[in-house]
């Protein structure tokens, strides 16, 4: 029965290389277009990532010279435990992390959709899949990583094989966590469809319960002062468990230690960096070896995968109603309804979309984690105030991204659906009014609590914990009026998808826009307020120039006048803006 | 061309399609119509290698969906009901790729290319990117695509759905022509008088089972109704009084 009908002619099925190197000329034409557009109509934001990510490249490079400089000098035994912690960390981020992008890429996408019914062989298929899993999981890593390993090369006058052998040793190391993840996606998904979701968030949970244990553990195992030699020593001792033979993150660090070595002779360099490449070997054969097992692992079980997996049924679910959304709904006078009605609206849209909330959550409690963990240090009144200056901040950025990026795109994706609003007697201001109060009333609370926090932590004085509320609300705010007055001024109505509405040009100038207002917050009340408590912890009579009267309680008042009169404008103007334009808005 | 030999796929405990058994001949063109859930897209699926069968086979000119995947491949071409592109591509990079996919020599796929580009009128915007067009536009480009290799089997998925309806006349009167040639149509749809006016058979399916085969007469014959028209007879075919009449007798 098989093969009664034979090809066509002038058909010739593809080798192996034939797939890549076709899948190579699709992936290469696709990103050709890609950063061809993104010269052509996004100039501005990517600028701004190149000038970010250079700023931030250039940081920690300094940091990381200046860190391994005093670690050379005090205590060079704990490099390679530092480098082990580190990369082992990096390793199980990256297991996951690549198992997620490939459980994306290979069984939900519509391009899996589209590859699956063409002849080629699973193999290639998830071959083309893991290049896309894999730039996306390991950019970090070069990010990150290279700027602390050139830095450590360089303190150490490492040989220039060091640096020619840099890239290899980091591409080779990325390989075998990313396709050790794409191997378990697999095989759960092939395996064990019905409990996926369980198996990884249990995995995720314990892993992380486990890193947490052991952070915690080593930081409070500490009995010392902090930031002294027992104390690093006894830290780090805590962390041994990476230095294990079998874990390619250790013939990273060993072959990376080797490689940095220059000897007194250039026979004792040359053996040395012989050594490094018997590591480097080491990692590209497992490197090789782990990717020839996840295209077997493709070709016996990626079909059976999708199939099983297109075999669940969805659960229903039925949504009620909660009491808040009751509570929002029928309360106050009749003044209000539409909008009450709209804020009841997204505030179930929200609920419903995990993609906000887990995003939002996992932010502000990273966040928290970091304030409560500010009591493990002991602070100078000077160190303590700058620091939570520093924090304010760092609570503004964190929320300014979260507006650019769920609340900017809102009033566009109401413009896609405006058939509905639109023909609903309901003012087009009220729709622009329940975005901005939804932003608002969202945001305050967490960011309150976490100002609360992370100054209880550091034990500044009650009056500087109001200052800081005060700004946070203007924060708020602001960031809530900017994002939601440029999201309706300048609205992408041919986009569905919220995160390419945020990456346009106008979620640009909203990012940008609302760094800039951090910044001109934070600086306008942070000197004035660090300055007079420094005159208050040290006893000094203020002098009577303009340094003295910017340190006094009159400098302070003036400065919040000046950071709320900034916070109302921020506020207002975008949003006038965004009103007046959005009467106008024509779908 | 195309065989179903007793086939049925489960969704968990859900029976979606059962002891579904069909074979369709070279130069067919076959309707698949059905309500909502009826089962009607799992076929495609399974026909197209997107699901496996829980039990029995599936075939395209011989190959087994399941055991020979990629040989079956070759012989398909599959018009989704969405279309799916590279909005990065344009439509002629595209279907380079589709060409170059099914192993069509480089001096060959660039006369397919044109081919296809002068039948489905994609001149205009054959060097835009995808991400610019309409959905009409799209879904013409997927048609292309989709006899760029000339297949002997062709499915499709709500083939019409945002064509115009000069590309809707473009679409059937290659249907007719390539059928007359040999090709074997299978087109799932909701719209009665395309189905009417195409198909030399039809099958109706209703929830998971294939409640009739064969033509508009046989149908009117079965059904015992005369002079009327195919959205009487199949809403009286679906019908859930019929179905429990039908499930009493059995």
């Amino acid at each position: 029965m098989a093969n009664d009908r034979p090809l066509p002619g002038d058909m010739h099925p593809l080798t192996h290389e034939q797939e890549g190197r076709l899948l190579l000329w699709l992936r290469l034409t696709v990103a050709g277009h890609t950063i061809g557009t993104m010269f052509r109509e996004a100039r501005l934001r990517l600028g701004l990532v190149g000038l970010l990510s250079a700023i931030f490249w250039a940081a920690l490079f300094g940091l990381f010279f200046e860190a391994f400089t005093f670690i050379d000098s005090m205590h060079a035994e704990v490099i390679s435990l530092l480098f082990n912690s580190f990369f082992s960390a990096l390793m199980v981020m990256m297991v996951f992390s690549t198992g997620i992008l490939m459980y994306g890429g290979l069984y939900t996408s519509e391009e899996a959709k589209l590859l699956l019914t063409c002849p080629l062989r699973s193999a290639a298929i998830y071959g083309h899949k893991f290049q896309e899993a894999f730039w996306f999981s390991s950019w970090g890593f070069i990010l990150l990583g290279s700027p602390m390993l050139i830095a450590y090369g360089l303190v150490r006058d490492a040989p220039w094989s060091y640096y020619a052998m840099l890239l290899p040793f980091m591409i080779s190391f990325v390989v075998i966590p990313a396709a050790l993840g794409s191997i378990i996606c697999m095989l759960v998904v092939a395996g064990l469809p019905r409990l996926r979701i369980h198996a990884v968030t249990i995995s995720i949970t314990i892993v992380l319960l486990g890193a947490i244990w052991r952070v915690w553990s080593a930081l409070n195992a500490a009995e010392a002062e902090t930031l002294t030699t027992t104390w690093f020593e006894e830290t780090l001792s805590q962390l041994t468990l990476t230095e294990q033979v079998f874990l390619p993150s250790w013939w990273l660090s060993s072959g990376l230690l080797d490689a940095a070595l220059r000897g007194e002779t250039a026979d004792q360099t040359w053996a040395s960096s012989l050594e490094a490449m018997k590591f480097l070997g080491l990692l590209v054969a497992n490197a090789l070896l782990a990717n020839l097992l996840a295209g077997w692992v493709a070709q016996l079980t990626y079909r059976v995968g999708y199939s099983h997996l297109q075999s669940e049924t969805p659960q229903r679910k039925r949504h009620a109603r909660l009491w808040l959304d009751e509570l929002l709904a029928r309360s106050g006078s009749r003044w209000g309804g539409p909008l009450r009605l709209l804020l009841v609206k997204d505030l179930q849209i929200f609920r419903r979309d995990a993609t906000q909330w887990s995003q939002f959550l996992i932010f502000f409690g990273l966040l928290a984690l970091y304030f409560l963990n500010l009591r493990s240090f002991t602070y100078t009144y000077a160190y303590a105030s700058i620091i939570g200056y520093l924090n304010l901040a760092v609570v503004g950025l964190i929320l300014s991204t979260f507006t650019t990026r769920f609340v900017f795109p809102s009033i566009s994706l109401e413009g896609r659906r405006f058939w509905i609003l639109g023909l609903l007697p309901v003012h087009r201001d009220h729709i622009v009014w329940s975005k901005f109060l939804f932003a608002f009333c969202g945001g305050i609370l967490p960011c309150l609590g976490l100002i609360t926090l992370s100054d209880s932590m550091l034990g500044i004085p009650r009056q500087t914990l109001v200052i800081h509320l005060i700004c946070c609300t203007m924060l708020c705010s602001g960031l809530s009026g900017i994002a939601v007055g440029l999201g309706a001024r300048m609205p992408n109505l041919r986009e569905s998808s919220p995160a390419k509405i945020a990456a346009g040009f106008g979620g640009t100038l909203s990012l940008v826009v609302s760094a800039l207002f951090i910044i001109g917050v934070v600086l306008l009340v942070a000197l004035p307020s660090h300055l007079d408590l420094m005159r208050r912890t040290l006893g000094v009579v203020p002098e009577k120039n303009l340094i003295g009267l910017v340190g006094s309680q009159t400098g302070i008042m003036l400065s919040l006048g000046l950071v709320v009169l900034l916070g109302l404008t921020a506020t207002f103007v975008p949003l006038l803006l965004g009103i007046r334009a959005f009467r106008r808005f024509e779908p | 061309m195309i065989e179903f030999d007793h086939v049925t796929r489960h969704y968990g405990s859900k029976t979606a399609v059962e002891d579904f058994s069909l074979a369709i001949p070279r130069g067919e063109l076959f309707a698949l119509l059905g309500p909502n859930g009826a089962g009607k897209t799992t076929t495609i699926k399974m026909l197209v290698g997107l699901l496996r069968p829980s039990q029995g086979y599936v075939r395209v000119s011989g190959h087994d969906l399941v055991t020979d995947t990629r040989a079956a491949h070759l012989h398909l071409g599959y018009v989704p009901d969405e279309p799916c592109l590279y909005d990065k591509l344009t439509a002629r990079e595209f279907l380079r790729f589709i060409a170059n996919m099914y192993g069509i020599p480089r001096h060959l796929a660039e006369k397919r290319i044109e081919r296809e580009i002068e039948c489905f009128e994609l001149h205009e915007f054959a060097d835009d990117l995808a991400e610019n067009y309409s959905l009409g536009m799209k879904q013409r480009l997927v048609f292309a695509a989709a006899f760029i290799h000339d297949p002997d089997v062709m499915v499709l998925d709500e083939p019409m759905v945002g064509l115009d309806p000069h590309s809707v006349r473009i679409v059937k009167d290659l249907l007719k022509a390539r059928t007359a040639e040999g090709m074997t149509v299978f087109m799932s749809t909701h719209t009665l008088a395309m189905a009417e006016e195409m198909a030399d058979r039809m099958g109706i399916m209703v929830r998971g089972h294939l409640r009739f085969l064969g033509t508009v007469d046989e149908l009117r014959e079965q059904m015992a109704i005369e002079s009327t028209s195919l959205e009487h007879l199949y809403l009286e075919l679906t019908s859930a009084k019929t179905i429990l009449q039908e499930n009493t007798l059995d």
